[in-house]
């Protein structure tokens, strides 16, 4: 087996998106029969150089290597070509049709007459890959009728049976069990011998450390270190992961005594799988719930909205007990900025006014009766307020940009009456002028006496706003952070496996 | 591609006057078309005829208008026609009373809406399909009850909704333009409506923002059916008679006058007012095929093609948006 | 027959298995029923008359079935169909050949199917509205070409379509089970059938794989189409005439076999052997109420609660 030779070799890739660079100057190789873990915080720029790699993205500057000889990756085909195979979190299978329709699905066995499908042959092939694997269902099953662990298998096949050199996988074990995960890396082993290349990204220290041969550190879109899995300790991965840089542009004075008790949760449970939550938050604190990814967080606040269901559990509000829909929950002072602020946020095709005046309709016109110059002068206000930059209040939302509709989603809800906020990602996709704006707004809020709960998936942020802060693991709450104990380190360290 | 750089600079708001005036322009082009081609178009008779047929559509399309705004749609309002009529008719035979018959129609057109808003908002079924369902059992069910009869002569009092006059002009045009005001209030003066555009333009995000969508779904569905029904009173007054085919023909074209006058399919945009110059668009290119005596045959091809076409441009629209 | 091509694929017919229940039990309810009721029901002429009644139904069903699962619905169907039929019957009356009549008949449907399919697939509009639109037209074209009126031929050859018989066997019930058998080969057998669940269920893994996704939603409307054209050749051969109002409504009926048949209107779950089914429960529900002398209107009420309920029961599974 050649090891000199990369198998796959990045130079020097960049990636520029409106506000972000998501990758910077990246550099990355991968060799024939290695597992090259991939890590780095939220956001470090993993995913963006995923999609890179298997031509979902474009890079803007850099240059592909594959065995040496110079290539171009401009397409999923191009990747295909080269025999990359990516096996994203979100599945691309088609629910109604058998596990080995699924696994070759674009690329079935021709039959004997044009057109037709060589079932046989199919279930044949397909039935080894599952061997390989170990999943000890039919071929024939359908893919809804598996459950989420085998879905993943699946994929596994799909990618394998693409005859992929080079494997891309992310986070794969997330929703695998022990067992599964064991077989999965038993396959990875062999995959390995075989001298296919794996690029593994994840979140569980200990596969980091058992599974990978060598470790690249991505952080803010860079290349931060590229080591053997020998050279660190758990503990100085995180180190680099999350950095020394301390930005303080958004300081703040912390609240040193809280007021009376808004929100109180009691092992609440949903049916989008949070389990057994306690938190609480009062007057006058922005109180943070951090973890990664996918570890439940925008889960809990939509339960404690009420846009889940709630399958256990009490919610008091002011002490007194709190249970119903959205509608029930902003009558009763909750708000919600939701993570995703054009698909639940935002109605995109009305004008400013509209979307800033509408959770507060109820309050601004008791009795039913809309009048336009009043919403205007409400909203007026709003954006003067908020220092929204449009040229007029009956501008449609989608043509600001993302720091002032984000304003307008946050906007919103102050002429609602709202005591407790409940904010998901606050500064997703904007510039940091705008972020700092929109941290004094919230700090305006605490002020005021509101409580806030704020969901990030930007570490640096929850440390430096947040009065104290949950870790979320898995649904589950793993732990609460003081002041004190507040840092990137400390979060992560709660927040990744350790098993 | 950018269909609405308009509205950079103007507002929503404005926005929706431009749309209103360019079709108000349209209609003026037709007219001025069919004046030059025909002698008899610009007569009072005739222009009067126009504005009462448009009426009518107008009376049913502008309650369809309020359930398409919220992405919805309601295929059940041509059958809903046909029962409410059918069933007001018998009931002024038998008791001899105009008003029991008119709230009877109003009634049954209400209870039809109500019972599509429950499977659209309550039981989560898709719009098309709900009311596309509705749509035959309402039918059947007023062809069983009219078994192939018909039943007509009302009393003069009962007439005069679709066929009397006032100062000259039809009593249906003034309900045409007091529901105008109406449905233009409750759409842009109330709270209702600001909620009902911020369901159709985004509905998790107006559910997210407290608003309660199932109430207002059933409201917009039961409006929908109530304004048919009261459709329906015109139309049997103007017939004087009903029988069970009576609204069949009514559906296609009260989507046709929605949607021409720029409501969207998508929802989130349009307006009632636009409704009524859609509908006075479509009722002046099938009262000027009539006038140069096309067969009356072409209209429902007619009708298609426009939808096809006021479709295809709301689609493209909304990518230009997206 | 069924059976053996059922056979080859367990996994169609484990996962139909569960769903038998459903439709079985409303077909063997309305048999039970109507047996109870009328005496004539069980009758084999009877039995005999609804199969031959329902092969035109169940050929817009089966294609139907393919276009509801992938997320669509084609409401143009019947007006298709009856023009089609026009179309056939004003070919015959002009004295050209059987041969052409069919050949005008089934371009007609692939047209409007292909048309469809276009501005769905291409264009994007929705499925829905854009059927409404075409069925309006066709309805118009089958107004204008008939003045409203019918159009009878007298033409042994196309009488013998209907009336005919093979080996003992009426020829409709053939042409029946051959739409079937080709249709199931079409969607389990073929890459076009496996792109149909695929459609519906994850169009994005479809584009994943480069397939061209759109090529193959036109085709499911196409598909429609020429079955509505070919349906045509049966109806004109019952009525020997066609008629501009003959089949108008039909897609309901079609709509609602499928429906209770088990097929979905989300994530490509449909099975055609439960649209058969379907369509007999239709079609025993249909001539239960004849016999009954219930009225053609009260019957199309009936199925219209018939699709209300199925679809509430559909949704009730899909919540858990």
């Amino acid at each position: 087996m050649n090891t000199s030779v990369p198998l796959l070799e990045l130079r020097g890739i960049s990636k520029q998106f409106p506000g972000v660079k998501a990758l910077d100057d990246v550099s990355f190789a991968v060799y024939p029969g290695e597992v090259h873990m991939l890590v780095g915080e939220n956001g470090a720029g993993k995913s963006s150089l995923m999609k890179v790699l298997c031509g979902a993205y474009r890079a803007d500057e850099g240059e592909f290597f594959h065995c040496g000889e110079k290539v171009e990756i401009r397409s999923p085909a191009d990747a295909r070509k080269l025999g990359i195979a990516v096996i994203f979190q979100e599945f691309s299978l088609v629910p109604y049709l058998s596990i080995a329709q699924n696994i070759f699905l674009g690329r079935e066995f021709s039959g004997r007459f044009p057109g037709t499908v060589d079932h046989a042959r199919m279930h044949a092939e397909a039935k080894k890959l599952l061997d390989l694997l170990g999943l000890d269902v039919s071929t024939k099953t359908l893919v809804h009728e598996l459950g989420v662990a085998q879905q993943q298998m699946v994929e596994i096949a799909k990618a394998l049976s693409q005859q992929a050199r080079i494997l891309v996988m992310d986070e794969p074990t997330a929703a695998l069990s022990d067992r599964e995960t064991e077989r999965l890396f038993t396959m990875i082993r062999q995959l390995q011998a075989d001298g296919v290349a794996i690029v593994y990204i994840s979140h569980r220290m200990a596969e980091v450390f058992s599974m990978g041969d060598r470790i690249t550190v991505l952080r803010d879109g860079r290349k931060v270190a590229s080591l053997l899995p020998g050279e660190a300790t758990p503990d100085e991965l995180v180190h680099l992961m999350v950095g020394r840089s301390v930005d303080r542009s958004y300081a703040r004075t912390f609240c040193k005594t809280a007021g009376e008790m808004i929100l109180e949760v009691k092992d609440l449970s949903s049916a989008n799988g949070v389990k057994g939550i306690n938190l609480t938050v009062r007057s006058g604190e922005i109180v943070g719930l951090s973890g990664l990814v996918g570890a439940g967080r925008s889960e809990v606040a939509r339960a404690i909205f009420g846009a889940d269901r709630v399958t256990a559990g009490e919610i008091r509000l002011h002490a007194a007990p709190h249970r119903g829909g959205p509608d029930k929950a902003v009558a009763a002072g909750i708000a919600l900025i939701p993570e995703s602020r054009k698909a639940e946020g935002l109605a995109l095709i009305r004008s400013v006014c509209d979307n800033l005046m509408l959770p507060g309709l109820p309050l601004a016109f008791p009795n039913r009766l809309y009048k336009t110059s009043k919403a205007r002068q409400i909203a007026g206000a709003l954006i003067d307020r908020l220092r929204i930059s449009t040229p007029s209040a009956l501008r449609p939302v989608r043509l600001l940009s993302g720091g002032n509709q984000q304003k307008v989603v946050i906007g919103k809800w102050l002429g609602s009456g709202s005591r407790l906020f409940i904010i998901d990602e606050p500064t997703r996709g904007i510039d940091v002028g705008a972020k700092a704006e929109i941290f004094a707004l919230i700090d305006q809020l605490v002020q005021q006496g509101a409580g806030v709960l704020m969901i990030s998936s930007e570490l640096s942020e929850i440390v430096q706003v947040c009065d104290r802060s949950y870790v979320m693991r898995d649904g589950r709450i793993a732990g609460h952070l003081s002041r004190e104990q507040l840092s990137e380190e400390s979060i992560l360290k709660m927040g990744v496996h350790h098993e | 591609m950018n269909f609405a750089t308009g509205t950079l600079r103007i507002g929503a708001r404005a926005a929706d006057l431009k749309t209103i005036a360019y079709r108000l322009a349209a209609a003026l082009a037709i007219c001025v078309v069919l004046t030059a081609a025909s002698d008899v178009f610009l007569t009072t008779n005739n222009l009067l005829n126009v504005l009462r047929q448009a009426s009518l559509l107008f009376l049913l399309a502008s309650g369809l208008t309020l359930v398409i705004l919220t992405a919805g749609l309601d295929l059940s309002v041509g059958a809903n026609i046909g029962m409410s009529a059918c069933i007001a008719a018998s009931v002024i035979k038998l008791t001899g009373s105009a008003v029991l018959g008119a709230m009877t129609g109003v009634g049954i057109g209400l209870t039809i809406g109500l019972a599509n808003g429950v499977l659209v908002a309550l039981m989560r079924m898709p719009p098309f399909i709900a009311t596309y369902g509705m749509l035959w059992v309402v039918h059947g069910v007023t062809y069983w009850f009219m078994a192939g009869t018909t039943i007509y002569g009302f009393p003069p009092g009962f007439r005069a909704l679709g066929s009397g006059h006032f100062l000259g002009v039809p009593i249906p045009v003034y309900l045409m333009f007091v529901f105008l005001a109406l449905g233009t209030f409750f759409a842009q003066r109330t709270t209702y409506g600001q909620e009902i555009y911020a369901i159709g333009a985004n509905r998790e995000a107006a559910r997210l923002s407290g608003v309660p969508i199932a109430k207002r779904l059933i409201l917009v569905y039961a409006v929908s059916g109530a304004m048919a029904g009261l459709a329906s009173l015109v139309f049997l007054a103007r017939m004087n008679s009903a029988e069970g085919d009576i609204g069949e023909a009514f559906t296609l074209p009260a989507i046709a006058a929605a949607l021409i006058g720029g409501t969207s399919l998508f929802g989130g945009v349009g307006t009632v007012s636009g409704t009524l110059v859609g509908a006075l668009i479509l009722t002046l290119v099938l009262n000027g095929m009539n006038l140069l005596t096309i067969d009356a045959s072409w209209q429902p091809l007619v009708t298609g093609v426009i939808v096809l076409l006021a479709v295809f441009f709301d689609t493209l629209t909304r990518k230009g948006e997206a | 027959m069924s059976d053996t091509i059922i056979a080859i694929r367990p996994s169609a017919f484990g996962a139909g298995l569960r769903r038998v229940p459903g439709v079985a039990w409303i077909l063997g309810l309305l048999v039970v029923v109507f047996a109870l009721a009328s005496r004539d029901f069980l009758s084999a002429p009877n039995l005999l008359n609804i199969g031959l009644q329902s092969v035109i139904l169940l050929m817009l069903a089966l294609p139907m079935t393919l276009i509801i699962m992938t997320e669509g619905v084609d409401i143009s169907m019947g007006a298709v169909l009856t023009l089609a039929s026009v179309v056939l019957a004003w070919v015959l009356a002009h004295e050209y050949s059987l041969m052409f009549a069919l050949a005008a008949s089934l371009v007609t449907g692939l047209v409007f199917g292909i048309v469809n399919g276009m501005l769905v697939a291409l264009l994007k509009m929705p499925p829905f509205v854009v059927t409404l639109g075409t069925m309006g037209i066709a309805q118009g074209l089958a107004l204008l070409a008939t003045d409203g009126q019918s159009i009878v031929v007298s033409n042994s050859t196309l009488e013998a379509v209907y009336a005919g018989s093979w080996a003992g066997i009426p020829q409709t019930l053939l042409i029946g089970a051959a739409a079937y058998a080709v249709t199931h080969w079409l969607l389990y057998q073929t890459r076009f059938g496996t792109y149909v669940f695929a459609l519906g269920g994850n169009p994005d893994a479809l584009k994943l794989a480069g397939i061209r996704a759109n090529f193959y939603l036109i085709a499911v409307y196409a598909f429609g189409g020429l079955m509505a054209g070919l349906a045509a050749l049966i109806l004109t051969s019952r009525m020997s005439s066609g008629h501009p109002t003959a089949a108008i409504g039909m897609e309901f009926d079609a709509i609602a076999a499928v429906v209770v048949g088990g097929t979905s209107f989300e994530h490509g779950n449909g099975w055609l052997f439960g649209t058969l089914l379907g369509v007999l429960a239709v079609g025993a529900l249909r001539n239960g109420l004849n016999l009954l002398t219930i009225p053609s209107s009260v019957q199309v009420s009936c199925i219209g609660l018939l699709v209300i309920v199925a679809l509430l029961i559909d949704g009730f599974k899909g919540k858990r």
